[in-house]
Parts: C-alpha cells; sequence; structure tokens
C-alpha cells in the first residue's frame, strides 16, 4: 500500500513578473521512503522544483501538500526545513568560521537540543560519513568530497524524514561521485527515509528506483 | 569529548574566525566613537575648566555691566561697595583675551597686588607682582609653552614685562594665564578708569541666617548701592556667563556633529558586513533557523562589536585628547579627565548604534526567501 508522503498540485513558479515560467504546472506524488531522481537540462525548473518541496521557495501558484498538510499554510516552513528536511547542495554551503563538528551542529541548535546531545549526535553523524579525523577541521581544510559529507552529515542532523540533494555531485570527481551516491542510498535504505535527488548526470538518474524527467517546467516522464 | 556548540559560541566564532573584517569593523566604529569622544570631550572640558575658574578663586558674587563680555564699569564704584556692611572683601578685576605670539593666545587678568584671589594659585617660583611696575606673572603651563623663566620678559602689545612670578592655577585656563597689576592691564587694553567687574567675598553669614538667604539680601543690598550693576552670584556667573553659553553651544554643535558621524560610520560599517553575509543567512535559513534566531546572532555580533568598537574608540578619544593637552594652541583648555557619564554614553552609543545599524541589514536578510539569499554573491 502507498503511503503519500509529498503531494504537488498543479504547481507554478515564475520570476521577473511573470517573463520567466520555471514550473508550468507540475503535479506528482512522492511515497514515504521513495528514492527518486529528477533530471533535466540546465534551467528546466527541477532545481526549483526540489526547493518548493523544501519549503526553501514559494510557488507562484498551486501547492506542496506534506503529509496531507498544504506547505506554508499548515506547515510553518521554517518548523518544516528544520526538522522534516534534509538538504545537500552542490556547492556544500558549510559555514566557513565553524568546525565540521560545529557546522554539524547548527541546525540542532535551530531545535534547542541540548548541547551535550547536539555534540555526541554531530560527532556520531561525522564518524557514519567517515570522517572521524576530520571533526576539528574547517571547510577550507577538507577536500570537496569530505566537505559534501560534513554537508550530509548537517542534513541528517535533526532526523528528518525527507533528504533532498541538488546536484550533490555536481563539484566532485568521479571516485568521490561514487562515494557520496553509495553514502546517500544508504542512508536512504537503512534510515527508510525519501530521498530526492537532482541531476543532470543520466547514471546516477538512471539508478534511482523512480527516475523523473523534467523539460521546460513540466513533467516529461 | 566533542567540541560544543553554543549560540553564543556561534556568534563568537563568526566574529574570531574573520578577524580581518572584525578589525575593520572595529576601527570604522572605534574612529566613530574616538571622534564623539574627542570632540564632545574638549568641549565639555572646556566648559569644566571655565565653571572651575570661578569657583576656585573663593568669589561669592560678581558685580558687572548687564554684558558680561562688555561690562565696563567705573573703578571709583569700589569705595561704594567696600562701605556694604555684608562685604568682606571687593576686589576691580579686568578679564580680556590677547595675542601673546602669533600662535599662542592667553586669558589676560587683571588684579590688585593685594586682591584676595592669589589665594587660588600656588607659585612654583618667584610671588606676586606690584601694582604700578611693568611686572607679571605666567601660568605654568603658558609659561613653559613660551619657554619662560621668572626674571624673563616678555613683550605684550608693545610693551615690554617682567616675569615675576609662575603660579599653578586652580584650573587649566589660569595655568595657561597672564595676570598683572590692574593699572597696567588698564593701561594696555585703553580702560583707564575702567574695571570689568568686581569679585566680591561675603563676610561670613549672621548665626541664624541660611546661605541661600544670606546670599540674597547681599545682592540686595549690593544693587541698591550701586544701582544699574548686577551682582550675580558666583556659581550662576559661572553657568551663565557668555563664555559658558558659547561653550554650551560648542558642545551641542561639536556632539551633535560628531554623533551624526559615529552613528553613520557605524551604520555603513555593519550594514556592509552583513549584506556581505547575506549567503550565510539563506544556509541559516535553509537549515531552518527562524527569520527571528538569525536576527539575534546578528545582534549578538552587533552588540559584541559596538562594544569592543566603543571601548577602542574611547581609548582612540582619549589619547587625541592627551595629545591635544600638550598642543600649546589648545593646552590651556583641554582636560584628558573624562567623566564617567561620557564615557558610559559613548558606550552606550556604540552599542546601541550597532544594534540600529545591524537591524535592517540583518533583518532584510533573514526575512528573504532562502533562495534568494542563498544565490547571493
Amino acid at each position: 500500500m502507498t503511503n503519500p508522503q509529498l503531494e504537488v498540485r498543479n504547481l507554478r513558479k515564475s520570476y521577473d513578473e511573470g517573463r520567466i515560467e520555471a514550473l508550468r504546472g507540475v503535479s506528482l506524488t512522492i511515497n514515504a521512503g521513495e528514492y527518486v531522481a529528477i533530471s533535466g537540462a540546465s534551467g528546466s525548473g527541477k532545481s526549483t522544483l526540489l526547493h518548493l518541496l523544501g519549503g526553501l521557495d514559494v510557488a507562484t501558484s498551486g501547492e506542496v501538500l506534506f503529509e496531507n498538510a498544504i506547505l506554508g499554510t499548515a506547515v510553518n516552513l521554517d518548523e518544516y526545513r528544520a526538522n522534516r528536511i534534509g538538504f545537500i547542495f552542490q556547492a556544500f554551503y558549510l559555514l566557513p568560521t565553524l568546525r565540521a563538528i560545529d557546522n554539524v551542529q547548527v541546525p540542532m541548535l535551530a531545535i534547542n537540543e541540548n548541547a551535550s546531545s547536539r555534540a555526541d549526535r554531530a560527532e556520531s553523524l561525522l564518524r557514519e560519513m567517515g570522517l572521524d579525523h576530520r571533526l576539528n577541521q574547517y571547510p577550507n581544510e577538507l577536500s570537496a568530497g569530505e566537505r559534501q559529507r560534513v554537508a550530509i552529515a548537517r542534513a541528517l542532523a535533526n532526523n528528518p524524514t525527507i533528504l533532498l540533494a541538488d546536484e550533490p555531485t555536481g563539484n566532485l570527481d568521479s571516485v568521490n561521485s561514487a562515494r557520496i551516491m553509495e553514502i546517500l542510498t544508504g542512508i536512504q535504505e537503512k534510515r527508510g527515509m525519501t530521498l530526492i535527488i537532482v541531476t543532470h548526470e543520466n547514471d546516477i538518474a538512471n539508478a534511482a528506483p523512480r527516475h523523473i524527467r523534467i523539460r521546460d517546467g513540466r513533467i516529461e516522464s | 569529548m566533542p567540541s560544543q556548540l553554543s549560540f553564543t559560541g556561534f556568534a563568537w566564532k563568526n566574529l574570531w574566525r574573520r578577524r580581518l573584517r572584525t578589525l575593520l569593523t572595529l576601527c570604522g566604529i572605534g574612529m566613530a566613537i574616538g571622534a564623539f569622544v574627542a570632540l564632545v570631550g574638549f568641549s565639555r572640558s572646556f566648559e569644566n575648566e571655565w565653571l572651575k575658574l570661578y569657583s576656585s578663586s573663593g568669589t561669592d558674587i560678581a558685580v558687572v555691566d548687564k554684558n558680561f563680555m562688555n561690562s565696563s564699569v567705573n573703578q571709583s564704584k569700589q569705595e561704594t561697595l567696600r562701605a556694604v556692611p555684608v562685604i568682606d572683601r571687593a576686589d576691580p578685576m579686568i578679564f580680556n583675551i590677547m595675542d601673546i605670539t602669533p600662535d599662542v593666545n592667553a586669558l589676560m587678568f587683571g588684579w590688585l597686588d593685594d586682591s584676595y584671589e592669589f589665594d587660588s594659585l600656588t607659585f612654583s617660583s618667584g610671588g606676586r607682582f606690584h601694582n604700578g611696575k611693568p611686572e607679571i606673572i605666567l601660568g605654568d603651563t603658558l609659561a613653559k609653552t613660551l619657554n619662560k623663566k621668572v626674571g624673563d620678559q616678555l613683550d605684550l602689545q608693545g610693551s615690554t614685562y617682567t616675569i615675576v612670578g609662575i603660579f599653578h592655577g586652580g584650573t587649566g585656563l589660569e595655568s595657561g594665564a597672564v595676570i598683572m597689576p590692574l593699572d597696567q592691564l588698564q593701561q594696555l587694553s585703553s580702560l583707564q578708569g575702567k574695571v570689568t567687574g568686581f569679585h566680591v567675598r561675603l563676610k561670613p553669614a549672621p548665626a541664624g541666617e541660611s546661605a541661600d538667604h544670606y546670599l540674597k539680601r547681599a545682592q540686595a543690598e549690593i544693587e541698591t548701592a550701586l544701582p544699574g550693576l548686577n551682582a550675580q552670584p558666583a556659581a550662576d556667573r559661572a553657568a551663565n556667563n557668555q563664555f559658558v553659553t558659547l561653550a554650551h553651544a560648542i558642545a551641542w554643535g561639536t556632539s551633535s556633529i560628531a554623533l551624526m558621524m559615529g552613528i553613520l560610520g557605524i551604520a555603513n560599517t555593519m550594514a556592509m558586513s552583513v549584506f556581505e553575509r547575506t549567503r550565510e543567512i539563506g544556509i541559516l535559513r535553509a537549515i531552518g533557523w527562524k527569520a527571528w534566531r538569525v536576527l539575534m546572532l546578528i545582534q549578538v555580533e552587533a552588540m559584541v562589536l559596538g562594544f569592543v568598537g566603543g571601548i577602542l574608540g574611547i581609548g582612540f578619544g582619549w589619547a587625541t585628547l592627551k595629545l591635544l593637552a600638550t598642543l600649546p594652541q589648545t593646552a590651556s583648555v583641554v582636560s584628558t579627565n573624562l567623566d564617567a557619564l561620557h564615557l558610559v554614553e559613548s558606550l552606550g552609543i556604540a552599542v546601541l548604534s550597532g544594534l540600529i545599524a545591524g537591524a535592517y541589514p540583518a533583518w532584510r536578510g533573514s526575512h528573504l526567501s532562502p533562495v534568494e539569499a542563498l544565490r547571493h554573491d
């Protein structure tokens, strides 16, 4: 039996006072625990869709529902991002003033978890990412692959139910790409999380059990 | 035990890890507050010195014409004044300002050689002048500036005077002043027979009469004896004479300009500092931080910057005043004593300006959609 976790209804997003239409009426359903790849050419609207699914942005029209509640109306976006979503970005977006272990603790400050459990959890997540020896390094002291692993640990900090990854391997060489994908799919299987990956790499997209293709702001298949 | 990150620790790390930017921001705030401290301190110290000048001489009442700056009273009224029963001493005096050299000007006082106002001076060498003789005494600050000592001569407006004493005055203004026999200053200023006014020391108040009542009675008796002249309590005279009013106006004007400069400087520095961090704000928002929490983080940083910048500014302002106190042009009117209220005021302005100036860009940044903030370069 399917268990719809995210539902998108006729989603539209335009920029520049309507002159640029990034999404032109997208509808889809994603079940809890599903692994979905969204692919498409540059400018097709795939990242915009991911941002709307993650509550990073609001749609021009249409709705995104999380567990049957409308985002931004019935669900507060800040709380949704803090508690339900883990984001992974192509550019890592680590905070340069903080060590790896501190970066992983930042999301936990948003949910007022106590200090010692924050630190313990951050350490355990970084160990899980194979970064036991890099806990106290600053982002500029880490390799690109290591940075992305810290970013994954950070995304998992608040035990989200959905992991959203926007071109997670876009800045990595093939070896590190493979490693990151192995980690992400491992997490999805082990924790039963929903994993949605936006990618333009066919290998990655085709490896996902479900593959959504976007073209010119519409779902192609 | 793994390192724990707290909210304040995060704010501190943001400042500490960006040492150059923090330092530049602190310099910006420090310069602005330093200018405020120095300008206001300069004006206030001038005002305070003037107030002390009156209070240190032991004068109870000043008898002057209606307009202090142009006060001109016949010296002959001295006898009538001295006959008023409540008066112990009534000494005529002239007050003037004169160019001593092209670079240095000084306050000039003309006193009788037995004036009670000598009581507030301490001679470091030599002693009093004598009426009728071309003799002068110099305040120690002025003597040092002019490199003069007892026995040397000084030319003033074409006349030569012998320095017979170097004194330390009760105020910086006195220490930078020239005092000469009344008759000599009358001659030098073409004011023969005229004085600026009389400084009066009263007899002790009779038993059972309050000091206030006694002072008012003395004023009334003097004004009855010398119709047309004003008898003003020294404290009122000190607070309300035109020099102090002018000093107040200077203090107010310079404070306002300095404050405006300071606040604009801090606002600019803080705004730039927050603007540069828009992407970081976007990251925090993307991982679930609420807008108010981001705002709080930036405000905590702004408060720390304002406080430390304020302390640096006070140090910078104090150093500027110290420098001014050593320059001959300003030594007599500048004191390095900064009153506690001024320091608290300066620190308060630094912290508040930091908070206010940081608030708008932080509010703007924290209310951008996370995607917009993340796209920011």
